[in-house]
């Protein structure tokens, strides 16, 4: 989140789209309800009626998969209706940024498509310099090519009609949505918008979060009160562990993991460091040296020496991409022999869950560290599976609840909140943290004793939470964290501090000031609010970065630093004494003397955004199993998508799998299910397995509420319960009648409530930048289950 | 202490039933053992209010002119502020079925309770149930045992969205009432049941945003029966003998088949 939970409340418009928000965070609802009491509309966007919907003035239905046609269709008429707010884009975006005149779009590609490996060439989508290398702007947005005329002429496809056609919503409810949110491009208004894995869960779900950035940019929405571009992240602490670089292309505090060309420490800041001539530009990112040497301390301790270029060479460079779908490949390969899986339940949770079982077959080992035994633990007992034939040594090791442990949570809004131990964990069951001491402990010992051809980094790695086979300090862990001024031995107050010369710590640069001589800022629980009474609470718990409660906050003002919402105002200008009041601002400096998007070397936030694999703009393509062609170019599928083409990826054709399925929660359960589907209590309200339909296609399959069926696509087959309801809709797509199903993810065949897993459905294919699994988008077919 | 009630402003609602589990929390109430979504209407389970479950979330699917609605109500003893499952219970000399004068609320004391089924028979909910096994009539307590502490009922406490709250009745209405404008400035025709239903209102507040109609389960017109008189002095006679279930059964039968009669009775 760009903001935070609470914030919610100052909106004036709410539009949730790609999130269910109210049965998957119900405790948004406690904000929205308040902003809606203050008179904000809801705008609900969703393929199926759903209980958000139930409380919205505007429900949009759009099929799965066409986000990017429906929000562009929204920018589209903002721009021709003149709703967007000028003054913020020539002031905060690179709206009048001069784009280089060789960069063009033709037929679905931008310019630099290599189509052999499936990716662009980048160097046409830049900005014109002048002679001091900074880019070209014309300030009146006139010239053809700037950014906000090359944004205008590619919006300008996405008529009413065409995007109508696309997604399947009626063009009036389109204008209305456009008309109710693009009343928020008043200066002192402002909307925002919720999402989840609606949107991501994509081959185009970086794009599709891009369109919803855009959207926000153009009416002036990012960085004031009741805006923002608002994650709500799947999981109580996903937030925290994306912090903490749970994903293979970062290091802590979204520094970048080295690749195999990085040969040196010098090479990966050079090439990781942006630069700017620009005196006006921050550029945040200048500091990577800082942030990155303090973290090789946090790793190495005095093993990483300005000699030894911090131990860099300890770290991997990576060649080659080990996300999620990736890895399961690899092992289905066997190429990857052994896996260790923490508090996650892929052969439920995973998509195409029938091959990543078979490549849980294929290990040599398995360590699943869970609460219960799960369908992972488990997969050798999988229904129609063999235990004889299998020859993977499974340990299991019992894992405590969260209640169970001290520690901090870092949520949505980025507030790192501490939480302390409940009740002591049952029977064997460990800490995460004595898990991995443990562990770490034992590595050292074996690579000490048998040294091996590189022992180094294990060897010299800097860990110290406790004695033993004892609890860790946790303590100890959060300070690492914050990280250490090396010359004192006190902690950092900040990352402003923090150096490239080996004198500072810090296991998270982002995270520096969470954990200072002051003490444990996440455990801080004063309930006063700031004196801007926007609901920041300042002093509740501690939020990154260096507790600033929303981000970008300087474009909440003008270049005077007046804020373009008095009655909102999230940091004002008080004067070169008093300088800037309300949250911790972004950056000290006066107003006027940076730029207010300061983690962009040019200072301005991107409309044309050249840093993604798939292009500068948001274009519309079809999932990798559509129902239609794609009615805006010949390109059917986003140009740049792996394709995965092993045994067991079958892909399904539109003429054999004519429904269209995708796949959610229901708030009664939790993910894989081993939470919930262990609690009776939850097992009472959501007993069942079950497809939720249309009565269009009920009808036509003979199917009746309550009967069972079977919903087949080119990967598996799952029988379940039909919910026959008005929630959901046929859509008309080009004049075509389309039907979508739908289908809760949480189920499998462990715990007290069992039924089929929705993702022995799901494909093996993921975006173009980030790789996550497009589980929201897929064709099937459904029957009435006979006998 | 001033008369307590909680809101339930259904349009706040978003069907996370958390009221729900954190009845069953409180009371210690085990689950059910439901099969998928056995009542008509949606994600509804268990099927209706029983031993096991006091308070239950319902779910309404409309759709008229292509335009859905889907209603929420969170379904259960309406705690009436003169109750008429008290004046119906026939144990003597302490009633089983206790109106908690230190809380206002109305709740079964089991150590009492012969399970004769006269509350159920006299609600004008039809709410109480009577636990067959354990001979013992069932619902929502108001929490009781945690007002007593100073602390809210559970389900108002569990309420992410402040669908729920708990307060002081007089308070209570007034929020209920601005709820109420609130939807009809938006052209909402909302409904407030509790606060005069039966002459003397419940502590239960309900703002419904759409019209009872939308509602089919909701009592209409809720009335105390008349015969609670006649009914008290059918049962004088056995006053000097322990009351069992089967014995209040037997009157309550006959009571019923005296009134059929009369049904049938050209008039």
């Amino acid at each position: 989140m760009t903001n935070h939970w609470i914030d919610i409340k100052n909106a004036d418009c709410i539009m949730i789209i790609g999130s269910n928000a109210a049965e998957n965070h119900p405790i948004s609802f406690r904000w929205v309800n308040k902003a809606m009491e203050n008179g904000a509309k809801l705008i609900s966007v969703d393929p199926r009626f759903t209980r958000t919907s139930s409380r919205a003035d505007i429900y949009a239905p759009i099929r799965s998969g066409s986000d990017i046609a429906f929000v562009d269709g929204v920018m589209n008429y903002i721009v021709q209706n003149n709703l967007f707010n000028q003054e913020y884009l020539v002031d905060h975006t690179n709206a009048s940024f001069l784009v280089n005149t060789q960069f063009g779009f033709s037929d679905g590609l931008f310019t630099g498509y290599d189509g052999s490996k499936r990716m662009y060439k980048k160097d046409t989508w830049q900005y014109q310099l002048d002679e001091s290398g900074n880019p070209k702007k014309d300030p009146t947005l006139q010239d053809p090519n700037c950014v906000f005329q090359l944004l205008k002429k590619h919006l300008s496809r996405y008529t009413l009609e065409k995007v109508s056609s696309i997604t399947g919503c009626p063009a009036e409810l389109i204008v209305e949505v456009a008309k109710t949110y693009g009343a928020t491009g008043a200066k002192d208004k402002s909307a925002t918008i919720m999402y989840a894995m609606g949107t991501t869960q994509h081959t185009v779900g970086t794009q599709n979060v891009r369109t919803y950035a855009m959207l926000q940019l153009l009416l002036g929405n990012v960085g004031v009160a009741g805006g923002g571009i608002n994650a709500l992240r799947g999981e109580s602490n996903v937030q925290g562990s994306t912090d903490m670089a749970i994903l293979f292309h970062i290091l802590p505090g979204y520094l970048k993991t080295p690749r195999v060309e990085n040969q040196t420490l010098a090479e990966y800041l050079e090439m990781w460091t942006p630069k700017s001539n620009d005196p006006k530009s921050a550029n945040w990112w200048q500091h990577t040296p800082k942030y990155t040497v303090s973290l090789l301390k946090a790793f190495w301790g005095d093993h990483a020496t300005k000699d030894n270029e911090f131990a860099y060479q300890y770290l991997p460079k990576v060649s080659a991409n080990y996300s999620h779908i990736s890895m399961f490949e690899a092992m289905y390969d066997g190429v990857i022999k052994g896996l260790i899986c923490m508090g996650q339940n892929p052969a439920v949770g995973g998509p195409n869950v029938l091959k990543e079982r078979k490549a849980l077959e294929k290990l040599d080992w398995l360590v699943a560290v869970d609460l219960w035994e799960t369908e992972t633990a488990a997969f050798w007992s999988a229904p129609g599976v063999d235990p004889k034939k299998i020859g993977t040594e499974v340990f299991m090791l019992p894992a405590a609840a969260s209640m169970e442990k001290e520690g901090s949570i870092t949520n949505s809004g980025r507030w790192s909140q501490w939480r302390y131990t409940a009740v002591h964990p049952p029977g064997d069951a460990k800490s995460d943290l004595w898990i991995l001491d443990q562990i770490g402990k034992e590595l050292k010992k074996l690579y000490q004793a048998d040294t091996g051809p590189f022992p180094g980094p294990i060897v010299h790695l800097n860990w110290n939470y406790g004695p033993g086979r004892e609890e860790p300090d946790v303590h100890l862990v959060a300070k690492e964290i914050n990280g250490y001024d090396l010359t004192t031995g006190k902690l950092m107050a900040s990352f402003g501090a923090l150096k490239d010369d080996g004198t500072t710590s810090s296991g998270n640069w982002l995270y520096c000031a969470s954990y200072t001589e002051a003490g444990n800022m996440a455990a801080r629980r004063d309930p006063t609010d700031a004196p801007n009474k926007i609901g920041l609470y300042p002093k509740w718990s501690w939020c990154w970065p260096v507790n600033r409660r929303i981000i970008y906050n300087r474009a909440s003002c003008d270049l005077q630093g007046n804020p373009y919402a008095p009655h909102k105002w999230v940091v004002k200008w008080t004067g070169p004494e008093t300088k800037w009041a309300g949250d911790v601002p972004d950056g000290g400096w006066p107003p006027g003397d940076k730029y207010s998007f300061i983690m962009k070397p040019e200072g301005h936030a991107r409309l044309f955004g050249f840093g993604l694999a798939d292009g500068p703009f948001p274009e519309h393509y079809e999932p990798l199993e559509a129902p239609v062609k794609n009615a805006m170019s010949a390109q059917q599928l986003n140009p740049v998508v792996k394709i995965w083409s092993g045994e067991m990826d079958d892909v399904g054709t539109v003429e054999k799998y004519p429904v269209i399925a995708t796949t959610y929660r229901v708030t009664e359960h939790w993910q894989a299910g081993q939470m919930t589907r262990n609690n009776s209590w939850l097992v009472e309200l959501m007993p069942d397995m079950f497809v939720e339909m249309s009565k269009t296609l009920a009808q036509a399959k003979g199917v009746k509420n309550g009967d069972r069926v079977r919903i087949k696509t080119a990967r598996g087959e799952i029988s379940a319960y039909a919910v026959v309801t008005a929630r959901f809709k046929p859509f008309k797509l080009n004049g075509k009648s389309c039907e979508q199903i739908g289908l809760p993810w949480h189920y499998g065949y462990k715990g007290l409530a069992t039924g089929h897993s929705a993702n022995s459905l799901t494909p093996h294919v993921g975006d173009a930048n980030t790789m996550i699994p497009e589980y929201k988008a897929f064709l099937c077919n459904v029957e009435k289950e006979v006998g | 202490m001033a008369e307590k009630a909680i809101l339930l402003d259904m349009e706040k609602c978003i069907a996370c039933r958390a009221c729900q589990v954190a009845c069953k929390q409180w009371n210690e109430l085990p689950a059910e053992k439901t099969t998928f979504f056995a009542a008509a209407g949606g994600y509804q389970n268990p099927i209706g209010l029983s031993p096991k479950t006091y308070t239950l979330v319902k779910f309404y699917e409309h759709e008229e002119q292509e335009k859905l609605k889907w209603l929420f109500r969170v379904h259960r003893c309406m705690q009436c502020v003169d109750p008429a499952c008290v004046k119906a219970c026939p144990v003597t000399p302490v009633k089983a079925m206790t109106f908690d004068k230190n809380t206002g609320a109305t709740h079964v004391n089991r150590e009492l309770c012969i399970g004769c089924g006269a509350c159920r028979e006299y609600c004008p909910f039809t709410i109480p149930v009577i636990d067959t096994e354990a001979g013992k009539s069932t619902k929502c307590t108001f929490c009781f045992d945690r007002l007593g502490d100073g602390i809210e009922p559970a389900c108002a406490k569990a309420c992410p969205t402040d669908c729920l709250v708990f307060g002081e009745r007089d308070q209570i209405l007034q929020m209920a009432h601005q709820a109420k404008e609130n939807l009809e400035k938006k052209g909402r025709h909302p409904v407030i049941y509790g606060e005069t239903e039966l002459g003397t209102g419940t502590k239960k507040i309900y703002v419904l945003p759409e019209p009872l109609d939308y509602y089919p389960d909701v009592v209409k017109s809720p009335k105390v029966s008349e015969d609670l008189g006649f009914f008290h002095q059918m049962l004088k006679p056995f006053g000097t003998l322990t009351l069992t279930a089967s014995l209040v059964g037997m009157v309550l039968a006959k009571m019923k088949e005296v009134k059929e009669k009369d049904k049938v009775k050209p008039s």
